[in-house]
């Protein structure tokens, strides 16, 4: 276990001896960053460029969700709602007074943390079974509202200005967006697992009482975890509307994409830094696999209730922790 | 002054229904800590049990919950011996029901999707599309035989509950879970039995919702979202303000129908779950929140 006041003014995640540690995800960063040239050097690597993409979306998400699902306890069934936020954020700054998705993303992630914090006001003010009812009716809501907003297209949907790229290059700015804003998540989370408020919040979450008794301003760190999970959550939702071209209430408030990222964060280990990741790595590719094997969807939903219910039976710490618990984690993924 | 009068009856004319359908969450909720995320989704395989049923062999969906309820309650008592009754001990258990329920919901959701396609479905007795005048009012004859139905069941279980040495038994565990095991109370039982009990209720509300709403596989996220608000509101856990909570839910849903139009009316249950967030977390009927 690491120790907060372990924590490094330097890159992550360097805080253990040995250099090569200290390198190994700044190597993976530059690797990831120029496999594109695969495609513009030889073409033909759109469909892997497109996985990579979608993998580090939910890489991202799912860091997110583990602020406060993970780290403080708090599990939220309704993060998806940021996601739609920020994807709508981005698509009317957008098509209405056209700012470049370059400002508008991130300008989006600004918008979920300015809406996450009244929302946290009011939802944490209650603790487990009702608290996780009321993201899903924060979910609910956000969707409700968005079928009835005529001006952002209503229940139908709406286009967005088409990014005029040739196919060999298309998803370039895609691939380096989503890239960017997952290596910020996992920074972000990194960080937050090593400071005092990340100490506070896995306080909370083993006893609430104890911890404000103890002098942690709970409620403020719960409220500031809660707002800082939908940052990279409605950035990733801002590239993806515009990755996609339309947005729509039924894709983008859909409880199926919340379930997805706690299935990863439960996958991979909750309340760690690396679990998220490997979750959603290796969720996307069983999706992707699953799809191509079963084709529907529907079995799929099955498979992915299935798969939920055996993990939270038989490995309810997930990869990362089971293998934490038993001191068998590799070093490559301690992240601490 | 008619029509607004009108709008509330429509709106009381479907409590009974919210009431029972509630009322299964509440018991489980009470009794057993589990928050059933899954139980509309039961709600759903009662409704499309139902409309087998009356597809097939010609039974009337009202008759239908002398099969739909049995079958459910097996279900339901087999669920919980199958994922709960080994989790009892765990140390984040609410968050682990949760997370249970969430993903049963998907495995059922899936399954019903699967087999019965996504397709809207309803049941079409004749009273389905048929009305009461009274004056210068009408009741739909669907709605008024589902509430009637409605409050009968749950007159029933509140007699069950009172009356009986098992209901009493359930009454104890959901007061006091550890003293209820010291004066006898097999408890584990209670819960099997109890968590059987609450999706019969969720069964016999979806045979009753076949012939009132359409219904398609992923319809129960809907109706789960409404129903945990209306839970919350009236104070989880309390049968009592459940009911109340399902009444005053139904009628002001109309109301906002009937003003807003009838897209927003869902609205009114979530944004019920802020208010009373705010005002009073524990809900209308709840005591103070233990942890």
């Amino acid at each position: 276990m690491t120790r907060a006041h372990d924590a490094p003014a330097t890159p992550p995640p360097g805080n253990a001896p040995g250099r090569g540690r200290a390198l190994w995800p700044a190597g993976v960063v530059v690797a990831l960053a120029v496999f594109p040239v695969l495609q513009l050097a030889a073409g033909g690597f759109n469909y892997w460029l497109h996985m990579m993409l979608y993998a580090f979306m939910y890489i991202a998400m799912a860091s997110s969700w583990n602020l406060v699902g993970g780290f403080a306890g708090y599990i939220s069934l309704g993060h998806s709602a940021f996601y739609g936020i920020g994807g709508y954020v981005t698509g009317a700054l957008m098509t209405f007074w056209g700012i470049s998705p370059v400002i508008s993303a991130p300008l989006a992630g600004l918008v979920c943390f300015a809406i996450g914090l009244p929302v946290g006001l009011i939802t944490l003010r209650t603790r487990g079974p009702a608290f996780i009812i009321s993201t899903i009716a924060l979910l609910m809501l956000a969707k409700l509202a968005l079928d009835n907003c005529e001006s952002l297209g209503g229940a139908d949907g709406m286009s967005l200005p088409l990014p005029n790229l040739p196919v060999e290059t298309m998803k370039l700015p895609f691939y380096y967006a989503m890239l960017a804003i997952a290596v910020a998540a996992v920074y972000t989370s990194y960080r937050v697992r090593h400071s005092k408020l990340g100490l506070g919040l896995r306080a909370i979450a083993c006893d609430e009482v104890k911890a404000e008794a103890a002098g942690i301003p709970t409620r403020l760190y719960k409220i500031i975890a809660f707002a800082l999970s939908g940052v990279y959550i409605g950035m990733a939702g801002g590239v993806w509307g515009y990755y996609l071209t339309y947005l729509k209430p039924t894709i983008f408030f859909q409880i199926l994409t919340s379930a997805q990222i706690v299935l990863m964060a439960i996958v991979g280990g909750r309340g760690t830094v690396a679990g998220p990741v490997l979750g959603a790595i290796l969720l996307v590719g069983a999706d992707e696999l699953l799809v191509a094997k079963l084709g529907s969807t529907e079995l799929n939903i099955a498979a992915k209730g299935a798969l939920m219910l055996g993990i939270l039976m038989f490995f309810p710490e997930g990869i990362a922790g089971t293998l934490k618990a038993r001191g068998r984690l590799p070093r490559i993924l301690d992240w601490g | 002054m008619i029509e607004h009068l009108q709008v509330v009856i429509l709106g009381a004319a479907l409590g009974g229904v919210y009431a029972l359908m509630a009322s299964g969450l509440t018991l489980i909720f009470g009794v057993m800590r589990i928050v059933n995320i899954a139980h509309a989704a039961f709600m759903m395989l009662g409704a499309y049990l139902a409309f087998w049923v009356f597809t097939r062999f010609q039974i009337d969906p009202i008759v239908s919950i002398v099969i739909v309820m049995p079958v459910l309650f097996v279900l339901g008592m087999a669920v919980y011996r199958l994922l709960f009754g080994r989790i009892v001990d765990s140390q984040r258990y609410a968050e682990m029901t949760v997370l249970l329920t969430f993903a049963l919901a998907l495995v059922i959701e899936g399954v019903t999707g699967y087999v019965a396609t996504g397709v809207y479905r309803t049941t079409t007795p004749d009273y389905a599309t048929d009305a009461f005048d009274l004056g210068p009012f009408y009741i739909p004859k669907g709605q008024l035989y589902a509430t009637v139905l409605s409050v009968v069941l749950l007159g029933a279980l509140v007699m069950f509950l009172r009356f009986t040495r098992t209901g009493r038994a359930i009454r104890a565990t959901t007061q006091n879970r550890a003293a209820a095991q010291l004066v006898g109370v097999n408890v584990a039982w209670i819960s099997t039995l109890t968590f059987g009990i609450g999706i019969a209720l969720a069964g016999a509300s979806g045979a009753l919702m076949s012939f009132l709403f359409s219904f398609f596989p992923s319809k129960h996220w809907q109706w789960i979202a409404s129903l945990l608000a209306l839970i919350v509101l009236g104070g989880m856990g309390s049968l009592a303000g459940t009911i109340v909570g399902a009444m005053l839910l139904s009628i002001a849903a109309a109301v906002v129908s009937d003003l807003l139009g009838p897209t927003w009316s869902p609205a009114t249950f979530f944004l019920a779950l802020f208010g009373i967030l705010m005002v009073r977390p524990q809900g209308l009927f709840g005591k103070r929140p233990e942890a």
